[in-house]
């Protein structure tokens, strides 16, 4: 098997008295896709938040290639800057054009020169199809639009792994289509991804492993084979079936 | 020989003491610009540091502690310069540098550094409440990308806080144009100090302060409208354009002056020189204490 690109182990978060992430074992290697479902509140958007640190795990090990991320004097901001995150609401800054939104990491976090920030941010502007889109501010695109420029602008970083936090959540249903075709088209070139995800025929499709998660732990994990036709876990069962009638 | 008739004594006053008014309005809007552009600067300063984030994993224990402490004698900055008047504040700075410190200035310089001061206290708090009402999915974004705090404030915060925080500001301005007048406590001769002697050489009090009240709602009037122009100017245009290879832009990443640095730099040479798309705003409302 591949390398190992993130491990956690044992992680937990509590916000107060309130335990929300309750010891989670889990790993993705390098190239592989792995979706995550399960219930509102079970602690999806908190496991990925604690992955990239935008939410400071309560105990347990986040590692990356081996390294601890949570250790004393390890470089949180580049460790970042290797991971991308897609937002469930989009999160282009305001006050920046298409093309600035995907230039303004690799400036400043990058360090690449304009002429190269630039041309990769045409490449993958280019490839979610918003190339011609990169004057245009953020409030002027549709939510389907936005959501690709913010794929787009993760990629131009040109990250080891890239998280989604429900990237089809915020959109009306007819634009739900595009994003997540971008997205699948991704998860054939070799790209390690963690997508939290509400469209079960999505994550069926496009994952290489899906783990579900319930009561703060990842109750269940394996193929979409495995957890989508014979979950073994009966909370998988429930949630499964619950999400078809509904 | 005096005119007779209530407008003809009030134009009286225009005509006869003209020079005087008019050197009494250019002092009063000097102090009035120069305050609230520096005060913006000390309130940008300010609420910055204030919105520093003081987490567990922000930075070592020291620097936290030093941070502590600054935020509290910046709070202690704002209590009292917004809870007492800027008369008193006049009166004591102005004495008190002399006396205490012998400290001489004139009392132009004083009136500059009350103004400054004060309505750095006042922006302080605009500003901290321009920066937290910027949303935080902004800066959960550039943090994800691997940008530093301060990287994400200048570049994203920053200037849509300042977009959000401009008709205050141009509110602050209008109402220093105003309470300048209480700078003739240190004998500063903006405007109504000389609307004061007039009265006092004339024995025309009612004329001469209701024409002093005139030239400040001409002056207040005049700023609102200009003030509302530069806003609309900086909101840019609503429409963009297709990009083909040709037209694609050779500067991107601060289009159109929406960077800090660009609206500020706009926004000092309107004001300063008086331009035509300087300065939009904001109705002159009274300053709310506390
Ligand atoms: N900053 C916070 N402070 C307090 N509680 C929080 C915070 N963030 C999340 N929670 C709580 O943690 C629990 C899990 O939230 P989380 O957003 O991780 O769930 P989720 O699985 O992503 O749900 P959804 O499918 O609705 O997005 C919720 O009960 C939520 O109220
Ligand atoms: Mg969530």
């Amino acid at each position: 098997m591949a390398e190992t690109v993130i491990e956690t182990k044992g992680l937990t978060k509590s916000f107060g008295e309130n335990e929300i992430l309750k010891g989670i074992d889990f790993e993705v290697h390098k190239g592989e896709v792995v979706s995550v479902i399960g219930a509102s509140g079970s602690g999806k958007s908190t496991f990925l938040r604690c992955i990239n640190l935008l939410e400071w795990p309560t105990g347990g090990h986040v590692l990356f290639h081996g390294e601890d991320v949570l250790g004393r004097g390890f470089d949180t901001t580049g460790y970042r800057a290797k991971l991308g995150m897609v937002f469930q609401q989009f999160n282009l800054f305001q006050n920046l054009n298409v093309l600035a939104n995907c230039l303004l990491g690799q400036l400043r976090a990058g360090h690449k020169s304009k002429e190269q920030a630039r041309a990769t941010a045409m490449t993958y502007l280019e490839r979610v199809g918003m190339a011609q889109y990169i004057n245009a501010k953020p409030r002027q695109l549709s939510g389907g639009q936005q959501q690709r420029v913010a794929i787009a602008r993760a990629l131009s970083m040109e990250p080891e792994a890239l998280l989604f936090d429900e990237p089809t959540s915020a959109l009306d249903p007819e634009m739900v289509g595009e994003v997540l075709k971008v997205i699948g088209d991704l998860a054939h070139t070799g790209l390690t991804m963690i997508i939290v995800t509400h469209e079960m025929a999505f994550a069926r499709d496009v994952s290489d492993r899906v783990a579900f998660m319930d009561g703060g732990v990842i109750a269940e994990s394996g193929t979409p084979d495995e957890v989508f036709g014979h979950p073994k876990h009966p909370r998988t069962r429930d949630f499964l079936s619950r999400f078809r009638q509904g | 020989m005096q005119p007779r008739g209530f407008f003809a004594q009030i134009w009286y006053t225009f005509t006869a003491w003209g020079p005087q008014l008019a050197k009494g309005a250019g002092i009063t809007m000097l102090i009035a610009i120069i305050g609230t552009v520096l005060g913006l600067v000390v309130g940008l300063a300010v609420g910055v540091i204030r919105t520093i984030p003081l987490g567990k994993h922000d930075g070592g224990p020291a620097r936290r502690a030093l941070l502590r402490v600054v935020n509290v004698i910046l709070a202690v900055y704002i209590e009292v310069f917004r809870g007492t008047p800027m008369m008193v504040q006049a009166a004591v700075i102005y004495y008190g540098l002399r006396q205490a410190l012998g400290l001489a200035m004139s009392p132009l310089q004083a009136g500059l550094l009350v103004v400054t001061i004060n309505s750095g206290a006042y922006l302080s708090e605009i500003v901290r409440g321009g920066i937290e009402s910027v949303d935080p999915g902004q800066d959960e974004a550039g943090r994800a990308l691997g940008l530093t705090h301060w990287q994400i404030m200048r570049g994203v915060v920053l200037p849509q806080a300042f977009r959000n925080i401009l008709p205050a500001v141009g509110n602050e301005f209008v109402i220093n144009i105003k309470d300048t007048s209480v700078l003739n406590i240190i004998s500063v001769t903006e405007l109504f100090f000389v609307g004061k002697t007039v009265a006092n050489m004339s024995y025309r009090f009612y004329e001469s302060y209701l024409a002093i009240g005139v030239i400040y709602l001409v002056l207040t009037f005049v700023t609102t409208r200009l003030l509302r122009l530069l806003e609309r100017h900086l909101a840019g245009p609503d429409s963009y354009t297709l990009a083909t290879s040709s037209t694609m832009p050779d500067s991107v990443i601060e289009p159109g002056g929406t960077t800090m640095q660009d609206a500020l730099r706009l926004r000092h040479a309107n004001i300063l020189t008086g331009s035509r798309r300087a300065a939009g705003g904001t109705q002159a409302k009274g300053r709310t204490n506390g």
